[in-house]
């Protein structure tokens, strides 16, 4: 639960959230003795799931926190569901709570834990490496050459798990593996909020066709497999993963064997945006003053796509206005027909 | 009431049935794994492609219903060449059972024209008539067309190799094929569905199902009514009394019916569909 304040119950909550806010947090805080006695050892989570799975054994199941960036107060469970964590990226069997909450290694939790642990600093415990790539990626570029509002970290990271957790909500803890299928298609729809012609030209392509219902396993690319996750760079890159110096090994891992001409596949079809055939007609109007660029244009493999599209709907529709309009027609004639028969033996018998 | 007669004359053979029976199974097969891809944004394709067991599941009854529409075309064309050219039978090409199109469908699609709008009587036709001919070409041409597109999507890579590099900048081979593939199993699926149904099966006097594919049998009264013409040119050939057999038994017209009237009725919801998502699109 995310508490904004947008109606007036809402500030009166929020309001006496903040009075009561160091009692509160005093309270809350204090995580007190556990009924069953358990020693946390480093390299075994049992005594942390031991209470933190089961609502009556803590004696403090949900915490206040105010978020630093966004000021919000957020009510954030303490317990954590076991299935959604060991699914996650982080509930791998040699991972250990204590990696991240170091400031619990080696004590006896037996008797509890002191109530407030350091906050978890991802990126200088283990995700440094992701931060340095990203930081070199075209998204940062764009933002510190141009100013542009990119996205960052949380832009992503937060999102894409927080949709997903049921009990233990909106901690990065049970941020999903990269194999999951939900959170692969969660991540299409982040990309997409952005890249809305990318998204919508995709799902016209045969890999984003089957994504598109809803089938975004490993074997269906979604736009960080050819992309990259952190370092996305623009194609005109030698390091990007799309570029002419990479594509052949980037298609190559589901296609084996790919070759030079099988990378040139158009990956975003534009037969469904209207704005490249208004391209298309504005260099055909400036054929004269401007023939460099028509010529780009018929080079463009866009543009046989565009042309077989529209033949086919043209196709389309007269056949099925033609074939249409006579299957009515013959079906009037013979009921026609009918009637009139009946008409005539009715004149035949008076 | 016209007494309806008892003597039935035999359109199909056996081996034509089996080939209509052939492409039923695969048309339905791929049309049901296929059309959700096309339809992609709308929950009932999500539901029909999850039926066939989702992806690639639905890809491998797609591929498996393809290989029984190649064999069956290729069963279809060994006929054509063995008949043509060790039987050394004629009429093929030219003449009035031949399926390709001949002058006088031209005065038969105007004779027909001229019924509709009720200056003219039903015209009569031979063998075939000029629409059952545009239904057989166009499922010839489709095939082809399907069956290349297909093969470039199902091999991508050893497809695009035969391109030199320069060439394969401009011409996408696989996305032409997709967009090829896609609009032309629309295309198919819709004449099927709308046109060869309403020709055929679901006229008012053959409703629900024209059962003649399915026993080889016409009645005198249909054969008459139908292909005029060709009765006539019979009885002068002295033809007709060969084609005379036995009635379908009450239990082949029952089963054709069992067969028949879910798959018609599977098409129709199917085309349905299709037209409501046009509608959708176009409000």
């Amino acid at each position: 639960m995310v508490y904004k304040p947008k109606k007036s119950l809402m500030t009166e909550v929020i309001s006496g959230l903040k009075k009561i806010q160091i009692p509160a947090f005093l309270v809350v805080c204090v995580t007190i003795v556990t009924l069953s006695p358990a020693l946390l050892l480093a390299g075994d989570n049992g005594p942390c799931i031991e209470c933190h799975t089961k609502p009556d054994k803590l004696k403090v199941a949900e915490k206040a926190k105010i978020d630093p960036v966004t000021g919000e107060i957020k009510v954030l469970s303490m317990l954590i569901d076991e299935a959604t964590f060991k699914a996650s990226a982080h509930g791998g069997e040699d991972f250990f709570c204590t990696d991240c909450h170091q400031d619990l290694d080696g004590k006896d939790v037996t008797e509890g834990h002191k109530p407030n642990l350091k906050p978890v600093d991802c990126i200088t415990f283990c995700h440094d490496d992701p931060a340095e790539e990203y930081l070199q990626s075209t998204h940062v570029k764009l933002m510190r050459e141009n100013n542009k509002d990119v996205p960052t970290c949380k832009d992503c990271h937060s999102g894409l798990s927080y949709h997903y957790t049921s009990v233990g909500e909106k901690s990065p803890r049970d941020v999903p593996r990269g194999t999951d299928p939900l959170h692969r298609k969660l991540t299409i729809d982040a990309c997409g909020s952005c890249h809305q012609d990318y998204l919508n030209s995709y799902k016209n392509n045969a890999h984003g066709q089957v994504a598109t219902l809803g089938h975004t396993t490993t074997d269906v690319p979604v736009c960080f497999d050819c992309h990259g996750k952190h370092k996305i760079l623009n194609s005109s890159d030698p390091e990007s993963k799309v570029g002419k110096e990479r594509i052949i090994e980037t298609c190559g891992n589901c296609h084996a064997n790919a070759n030079a001409s099988f990378v040139k596949h158009v990956e975003h079809p534009q037969i469904k945006n209207i704005k490249y055939y208004k391209t298309l007609l504005a260099a055909v109007k400036n054929a004269r003053s401007d023939p460099g660029n028509l010529k780009k244009v018929i080079k463009n493999p866009q543009t046989i796509l565009c042309i077989v599209f529209v033949m086919y709907v043209g196709i389309l529709a007269f056949t099925f206005s033609a074939f249409g309009l006579h299957s009515l027609l013959s079906w009037f004639a013979v009921v026609r027909d009918e009637y009139r028969r009946k008409e005539h033996g009715d004149d035949e018998q008076h | 009431m016209v007494m309806t007669s008892n003597t039935n004359y035999i359109r199909f053979r056996l081996f034509h049935r089996f080939c209509h029976f052939l492409i039923i199974i695969s048309f339905f097969g791929l049309v049901l794994t296929g059309m959700p891809l096309a339809f992609r944004g709308y929950g009932w394709a999500r539901w029909l492609y999850e039926l066939f067991g989702g992806y690639p599941t639905a890809g491998y009854i797609h591929r498996v219903c393809a290989l029984i529409t190649f064999f069956a075309a290729f069963i279809h064309f060994i006929y054509l060449f063995y008949s043509i050219s060790v039987q050394k039978k004629k009429g093929f090409f030219w003449g009035p059972n031949s399926l390709l199109i001949q002058p006088r469908d031209v005065f038969d699609i105007i004779g027909d024209i001229k019924w509709f709008l009720g200056i003219g009587k039903r015209p009569n036709f031979d063998c075939w008539i000029y629409w059952e001919k545009f239904e057989y070409l166009s499922l010839m041409w489709g095939t082809l067309v399907m069956a290349l597109t297909g093969l470039i999507l199902w091999f991508p890579v050893q497809f695009t190799k035969i391109i030199p590099v320069s060439v394969a900048g401009i011409i996408d081979l696989p996305s032409i094929a997709l967009i090829i593939h896609r609009y032309e199993a629309i295309l198919a699926a819709g004449f099927i569905f709308t046109i060869h149904f309403f020709h055929t099966h679901l006229l008012p006097e053959k409703m629900p199902v024209d059962e003649a594919i399915f026993t080889g049998r016409i009645t005198e009264e249909e054969f008459k009514h139908e292909r005029l013409n060709q009765y006539k040119r019979l009885e002068r050939q002295r033809q007709l009394d060969n084609l005379k057999i036995a009635p379908p038994s009450l239990f082949v017209s029952f089963l054709t019916r069992l067969f028949a009237v879910p798959i018609l009725i599977t098409g129709l919801i199917m085309v349905g569909l299709m037209f409501s998502a046009l509608l959708v699109w176009a409000i």
